[in-house]
């Protein structure tokens, strides 16, 4: 009782200056609502401003000089990359698919056993098996330069970054800047710059997947201990040999990392760089898109979410330490290790150990002879070398008898009978089912009226009426509003930031598609926190439900966001509301995931300290659960935000207003200008309420002392 | 020392590659295509592709792209050899990128006098656009008679998106010009145009209603699917009439009622459109001739139409269905 009286009073006293703060903003609300009433049409800023800063024809004009000038270099470099592609592509094409499954699996086998074997083995026969096997080989090819380039380039600049640290201060602001733009705006000046098609992704794609890649291999030098290359040094080596024999080795498991990071973000965009040109599964989904083929399109994305967990995994298995297990278990090769202590499990096991043995021995026999005959060519020449080549193919012989498998295969495709691609009858495709199913219940008339009836209560209660206040707002005032929130959520200095931001806007003269677009990411955000919460608070009370949706969360991080369209079109069909519910299938995981976690964190005592006051498990959630997985939330908010923005660029296609809108609409008709103000604005209003809600959650983080 | 090991497989397997790919074969003859983003245009474009393909030796690489003048300058720089089925009252770039005149059955339809870093070639298919309403709603309703009375009968076309305007399903691209909203409000009628983003969303909207009977209003051209189905009713939009200072340099100045956009649309003589340095060099020498003789029959797109809109067939396998059963293409060969 004492608790509750405690805080009563605590509370009471400070009543009048808890009132001041909401007072105010209520006040401003209202005033707000008197000045949309008030005017007459959609607020738009002074002619004479917007008719000085022509912003979009300066970009016109600066496109058509960097035509003339530049173009020729850009051109050349998107070129070169176009013919390491065709070739890449021609490669992948043309072998035959038992070749380029068996390239796959091999080294998966090595480093990640039958397990991850399996994985590749099953991906890559899915891939074939729903007759995507050729995008599939684009995407590939695409992904596999993009990733080489990035690799090479992000390595050397983490390398000058790890040794200048000038260099690592300079860079750091871009790489920030990198990780909060959405993926869709590298496309544009790709474009710009190399035209359409392979190269420009490929081009692209290296740039946004470069920032990990760069701070973990900085990060990986850094971390290297000084008294380690001081006895390097001590030992006379020169600064080159540091680098090169102590630093980079050492560091090597840190640039694995980034390697990993990058290859996911790789495909995330190479996926997404369809929009301009680019062949592949991106392109196999959105043409399924555009035809409404629910199923191809889901089959498509469960391509890339395929090759996705292959590479992830393949990623992880490669960068991990070898386990040395105890003496007494049993290895496992196909169940998790952890389940020897099941007689069962270790009976399953056993007879994979065998023919593990057995084919370890065959295969390290005809390698030894191999290596027996290279070692006695070699020894007529030189004994040293002719030793030392035999213990290096005996040490690798699982590498050298992939090569043999390889160029077996090789000399089988091309002497002895054509395998070609992936044979056309093995055909397990699904499509025509998945969408037969989802017309039955689109013609059924109760899933009709339910769909419109939710339809017209989101767009005549939310929809319409914040688009309206929004637009008809004076923008005078709305940018006086953001100002003054980020001058107490920030600072003084970022709310000069953000007043001149919110000019730009204006004065490109996008204000009303600015704020449609404001407008649907915050309705798209409060309906994911209506429906997210509620799941997320489920989830962090039934361990098998969080199971369930961990799975479901990540398969959906995976996907490339125009995915999401799938569904909503197939059940909506098109318009603003449609677009609302893709961005809101798309942003929720962040909220759901965060409230999880958020509620899961808040130690045990604290509820156990609830509970013995006699709180109902109710009371114990909304008074202490609750209130402490406030920062985990808004953090959420944050994610959600962003990500709800990203999605404005892809809702267009299928009805989407805004800002989203006038990117395509600049880039279907070549006004780069148009496109690229449009795209900025999207920028910096997601930044602007980027730095606003982590401004807020660390005060809310220090407040709570967390 | 697992990192070190998957190192060396790494570059083991990259060297490999590249042994194979040095002896791969090169595809000398290799083109790049834009895929049109409608029906018509994607027969049209399987067609030139199947024959370029299967009878000339070609490969052609296909690519999704928007139509619109960025294509058009897609084309200009080299990145995309041809597209396929422009309709050059759609086309805002035909008049800046072409400079010779546009022949079909040898007579003159069109004359430019552009920059000519675009050439193109009828493709024998001639296109009508128009704005449509069902026939059940001018049945229903003897007082409609054209456009002029949409207004009368604007709150039956309105929905929830609209409010108080009617609803026009629009043109569903943005890069295809049609300037929708423009022609409604130069003529003084109070709709909304939507832009539901693709073909497919706006047949889909389409059909929605008409299986439903409601009124509703749609822009759509000849030849179509949606036709064979569905009954409807043209709204008799005043006959073309160009407008020369309509264009992105004059700042969108229009003619006023009566001129475009506030007409119809012309009758179009679509184009196949490629770039001249591409298409003029010694080993394109048969995929220029092709282009040149190429003469696509309204009649045979409709048909190959029906079987995908309707019949559920894929393009691929229309357009070969078609081409296995006659033999008029080989006219068109070099």
């Amino acid at each position: 009782m004492a608790f509750t009286q405690d805080t009563s009073a605590f509370s009471s006293k400070n009543n009048y200056q808890n009132l001041i703060i909401p007072g105010i903003i209520f006040a401003a609300l209202l005033f707000s609502i008197w000045l949309v009433f008030q005017s007459e049409d959609v607020s738009e800023f002074p002619v004479f401003v917007t008719d000085s800063f022509t912003f979009t024809a300066w970009v016109n004009q600066g496109e058509d000089f960097l035509k003339d000038n530049i173009k020729v270099y850009t051109r050349a470099v998107a070129a070169y990359v176009k013919e390491l592609y065709w070739m890449l592509e021609d490669f992948l094409l043309d072998s035959s698919w038992v070749f380029i499954v068996a390239l796959l699996l091999i080294p998966s086998l090595a480093f990640g056993g039958i397990k991850l074997g399996f994985l590749v083995l099953f991906g890559t026969m899915y891939w074939g098996m729903v007759g995507l096997w050729g995008s599939a080989m684009e995407t590939l090819a695409l992904m596999g330069l993009s990733v080489f380039l990035s690799v090479l380039v992000g390595v050397i600049l983490g390398i000058f970054c790890a040794l200048s640290d000038r260099f690592e201060r300079n860079m750091k602001p871009a790489l920030d800047v990198m990780q909060v733009m959405p993926a869709f705006v590298y496309l544009i000046p790709a474009m710009f710059f190399f035209g359409i098609g392979g190269a420009p992704a490929i081009l692209a794609t290296m740039i946004y997947s470069m920032p990990p890649i760069i701070r973990l291999t900085n990060l990986g030098i850094r971390q290297v201990p000084n008294e380690t290359i001081e006895t390097a040094t001590a030992f006379g080596s020169t600064k080159s040999q540091v680098l090169f024999k102590v630093q980079i080795p050492l560091a090597l498991p840190s640039i694995m990392m980034g390697v990993n990071q990058t290859i996911m973000m790789a495909l995330a965009l190479v996926v997404l760089a369809t929009f301009i040109g680019a062949q592949g599964l991106g392109s196999d989904i959105w043409v399924s898109i555009k035809k409404l083929e629910v199923g191809a399109a889901l089959e498509g994305g469960f391509c890339v979410l395929l090759m996705a967990i292959m590479f992830d995994r393949f990623g992880k298995a490669a960068s991990r330490e070898t386990v040395t297990l105890p003496v007494d278990s049993q290895k496992f090769y196909l169940l998790p290790q952890t389940w020897d202590i099941y007689p069962t499990a270790r009976y399953i096991e056993k007879p994979l150990q065998y023919i593990h043995l057995a084919v370890a021995f065959i295969f390290s026999s005809i390698i030894r002879i191999f290596s027996f005959v290279i070692n006695l060519v070699v020894s007529l020449f030189n004994k040293d070398y002719g030793k030392l080549i035999e213990q290096f193919i005996n040490a690798h012989y699982f590498m050298f008898s992939g090569i043999f498998i390889l160029l077996g295969i090789i000399y089988y495709d091309s002497n002895i009978a054509t395998i070609g691609s992936f044979p056309d009858s093995w055909n397990l495709s699904i499509r025509d089912e998945i969408a037969a199913g989802v017309k039955s219940l689109t013609v059924n008339p109760t899933f009709i009226e339910i769909t419109r009836s939710i339809r017209a209560t989101v767009v005549i209660y939310l929809l319409r009426p914040l688009d309206t206040y929004l637009t008809y707002l004076p923008y005078w005032f709305t940018i006086g509003a953001l100002v003054i929130i980020s001058w107490k959520a920030v600072n003084l200095r970022f709310a000069i930031v953000t007043a001149f931001l919110l000019t730009f806007i204006g004065a490109c003269n996008i204000w009303t598609e600015a704020m449609i677009t404001l407008s649907s990411v915050l309705i798209s955000v409060l309906l994911c926190f209506v429906i997210g919460v509620p799941i997320g608070i489920m989830a962090s009370y039934s361990k098998r439900f969080q199971n369930i949706n961990e799975v479901i969360l990540d398969a959906m991080q995976t996907l490339p966001y125009f995915c999401y369209l799938v569904p909503v079109l197939m059940f909506f069909g098109g318009g603003s509301f449609s677009a609302l519910l893709a961005t809101i299938i798309y942003a929720i995981p962040p909220i759901i995931r965060l409230t999880v976690l958020g509620l899961s964190q808040v130690s045990t005592t604290y509820s156990e300290v609830s509970r013995s006051f006699g709180g109902s498990t109710l009371q114990t959630l909304s008074k202490i659960k609750f209130p402490l997985a406030v920062p985990s939330l808004v953090m959420g908010f944050n994610q959600t935000v962003m990500m709800a923005f990203a999605m404005q660029i892809v809702t267009p296609l299928i009805g989407g207003k805004g800002l989203g809108l006038e990117v395509f609409n600049g880039l279907a008709r070549s006004d780069t200008g148009r496109a690229l103000a449009a795209g900025i604005g999207i920028c910096l209003l997601a930044m602007i309420i980027d730095r606003i809600s982590l401004a807020y959650t660390k005060k809310q983080r220090d407040a709570l002392g967390l | 020392m697992k990192t070190s090991l998957f190192l060396k497989t790494f570059t083991a397997l990259i060297l490999s590659s590249f042994l194979v790919l040095s002896a791969g074969t090169a595809h000398a003859k290799r083109l790049t295509a834009a895929v049109a983003d409608w029906t018509g245009g994607e027969i049209t474009c399987q067609v030139a592709v199947s024959m370029l393909e299967q009878e000339l030796g070609y490969r052609v690489d296909r690519i999704e792209f928007a139509s619109g003048t960025g294509l058009w300058e897609a084309i200009a720089a080299g990145d995309i050899d041809f597209a396929c089925e422009s309709w050059p009252s759609y086309a805002e770039a035909d008049e800046v990128m072409l400079n010779e005149p546009l022949y079909y059955e040898g007579e003159v339809v069109q004359e430019y006098s552009g920059s000519g870093e675009v050439i193109a070639f009828t493709t024998g298919i001639i296109g009508a656009s128009d704005y449509y309403v069902p026939k059940y709603f001018v049945d229903a309703n003897p007082d409609f008679k054209g456009w002029e009375d949409l207004n009368k009968f604007k709150d039956q076309f309105a929905t929830v998106e609209t409010g108080s305007k009617g609803r026009l399903i629009g043109c569903p691209v943005a890069g295809w010009n049609c300037h929708d909203q423009k022609r409604l409000d130069i003529m003084g009628i109070d709709f909304e145009a939507v832009e539901l983003g693709t073909e497919v969303a706006l047949l889909a909207e389409a059909q929605g209603s008409y299986d439903r009977q409601e009124p509703f209003l749609m822009y759509l051209w000849e030849p179509h699917f949606f036709f064979g189905k569905n009954e409807m009713v043209g709204i008799g939009l005043p006959p073309h009439q160009p407008c020369d200072s309509f264009t992105e340099a004059n700042n969108w100045q229009d003619c006023g009622m009566g001129s475009w956009p506030a007409s119809n649309w012309a009758k179009d003589y679509t184009m196949n459109y490629m770039n001249p340095e591409t298409m003029q060099s010694a080993e394109n020498a048969e995929a220029l001739a092709f282009f040149k003789k190429m003469k696509f029959a309204n009649v045979d797109q409709a048909k190959m139409l029906v079987r995908v809109g309707d019949d559920g067939l894929s393009v691929e396998e229309a357009v070969q269905e078609w081409k296995d059963s006659t033999n008029d293409w080989q006219a068109w060969l070099p």
